[in-house]
């Protein structure tokens, strides 16, 4: 897949928006190898990744008109469409927890475009900050992110008590978030 | 609610939003959450910003090439066009198969080649077809389908790559639209997940069959190429 720049797909996005074929076919194409990185990541399954992979597109279809242009990165909203959906299904794995209302609430909180999108320089001073924390406490973080762990999980994977994992997590946010606000 | 420094409210708001975005939170905890964001701009704006700070990581995500036949069933099911026409209607085919001519006759060399796992688990059904060359193609595959795994492994017997094409595998059921599983190589074994539709719908007398089209696949999720090898799932 060749490199395409941001307003090329942001080109593309718009174009879907206004129900070319064509344009989509194009977006798949340089977007689809991306996505199914995020699904394969997240589901660990590969059927499962590509099922997932082709609802998100038809969801990208849908809500193509959603995407408002403009300092944005669009990459950055097809991976957050990509990446909310394969939680939901993560989710609905689980057994179900105590509340409905839950789910609805996130369900309504699909992306938003505005929520997607980050500047080189923020870029470059996440990644300084995460290098800033023990490197298993960033691996935490980018374990709850990449692969959609929950605390259960990464408290397993780094062999910590639940609350102790909660804990390091909860500090290492407060840590990014000052480290990114200073 | 206390609103410190105006950007966000307290630390531990910060921080409950920033486990929301990160998906941390479960049931009631994230619901109130949830309602919370619904209701206050600045909670509102700190999930922007830290759904912004975390895309930093989407980099991360590893580009993996995306199986051929997804995008196919993407426009089947916005544009439904997926409706039966061409090939498999095509008469030669259903009189060959109505006439039996198409016999499994290479189930052994099935078996052998594929040396199938029988796990002690494993007691779940398993399918060979032997793909027959069609119209003097030169093209003959074996597939084997194991339910326990999900995964039919296809390998080409006979026949060599073309230029500038591809081979094409689909599944057929009567009176239903054929089913791309992708594009397949002549001169490797590979083997495919099968996603959950189509575990389904294989079964005994799945008839297999094998198309050339131009590469990459089909683009339409139907077949247009000829059909070079055709074959019907036995049980073994």
């Amino acid at each position: 897949m060749s490199p395409s720049s941001s307003a090329d797909i942001a080109d593309l996005i718009a174009r879907c928006a206004l129900r070319d074929r064509r344009a989509f076919r194009d977006l798949y194409g340089r977007t689809s190898a991306k996505l199914f990185g995020v699904t394969l990541r997240i589901l660990k399954d590969r059927a499962e990744a590509e099922e997932a992979l082709q609802e998100v597109y038809v969801k990208i279809w849908q809500r193509a008109d959603r995407y408002v242009a403009g300092g944005y990165s669009p990459i950055s909203w097809l991976v957050a469409v990509a990446r909310n959906h394969a939680l939901d299904i993560l989710r609905a794995r689980k057994p179900v927890a105590d509340d409905i209302d839950a789910a609805l609430e996130v369900a309504d909180a699909g992306p938003d475009p505005e929520q997607a999108a980050v500047d080189t320089g923020e870029r470059a001073r996440i990644e300084g900050c995460l290098g800033e924390l023990e490197p298993a406490k960033a691996d935490a973080v980018r374990g709850a992110y990449l692969d959609g762990f929950s605390y259960e999980e990464l408290a397993a994977r780094h062999s910590v008590p639940l609350n102790t994992m909660r804990t390091w997590l909860r500090r290492s946010l407060i840590k990014l978030r000052e480290c990114l606000s200073g | 609610m206390s609103l410190e420094r105006g950007h966000g409210g307290s630390e531990d708001d910060q921080v409950l939003v920033a486990e929301y975005a990160l998906d941390l939170l479960e049931g009631g905890e994230r619901a109130a959450v949830a309602r919370r964001i619904a209701t206050e701009p600045a909670l509102a704006a700190e999930l922007k910003r830290w759904r912004q700070r975390l895309s930093t990581l989407d980099g991360e995500f590893a580009e993996t090439p995306a199986p051929t036949n997804v995008f196919s069933r993407v426009e089947a099911r916005l544009f439904g066009e997926s409706k039966p026409a061409g090939w498999w209607n095509s008469l030669p085919l259903w009189r060959a198969l109505a006439a039996g001519s198409l016999a499994v006759a290479v189930v052994a060399v099935g078996i052998n080649l594929m040396q199938p796992r029988f796990d002690a688990e494993t007691t779940a059904m398993q399918l060979v077809a032997a793909l027959q060359a069609q119209e003097g193609s030169g093209i003959e595959f074996v597939a084997f389908y194991d339910m326990g795994t999900k995964m039919v492994r296809i390998m080409g017997l006979e026949g060599q790559a073309v230029p500038d094409k591809d081979f094409e595998l689909w599944y057929i059921e009567p009176n239903e639209p054929a089913v791309s599983m992708g594009v397949i190589p002549v001169d490797q074994r590979v083997e495919i997940p099968l996603d959950p539709a189509a575990r389904e719908r294989i079964g005994e007398g799945t008839v297999l069959a094998v198309t050339l089209e131009q590469k990459g696949g089909s683009p339409t999720g139907q077949a247009q190429g000829p059909i070079v090898a055709v074959g019907t799932a036995t049980p073994i």
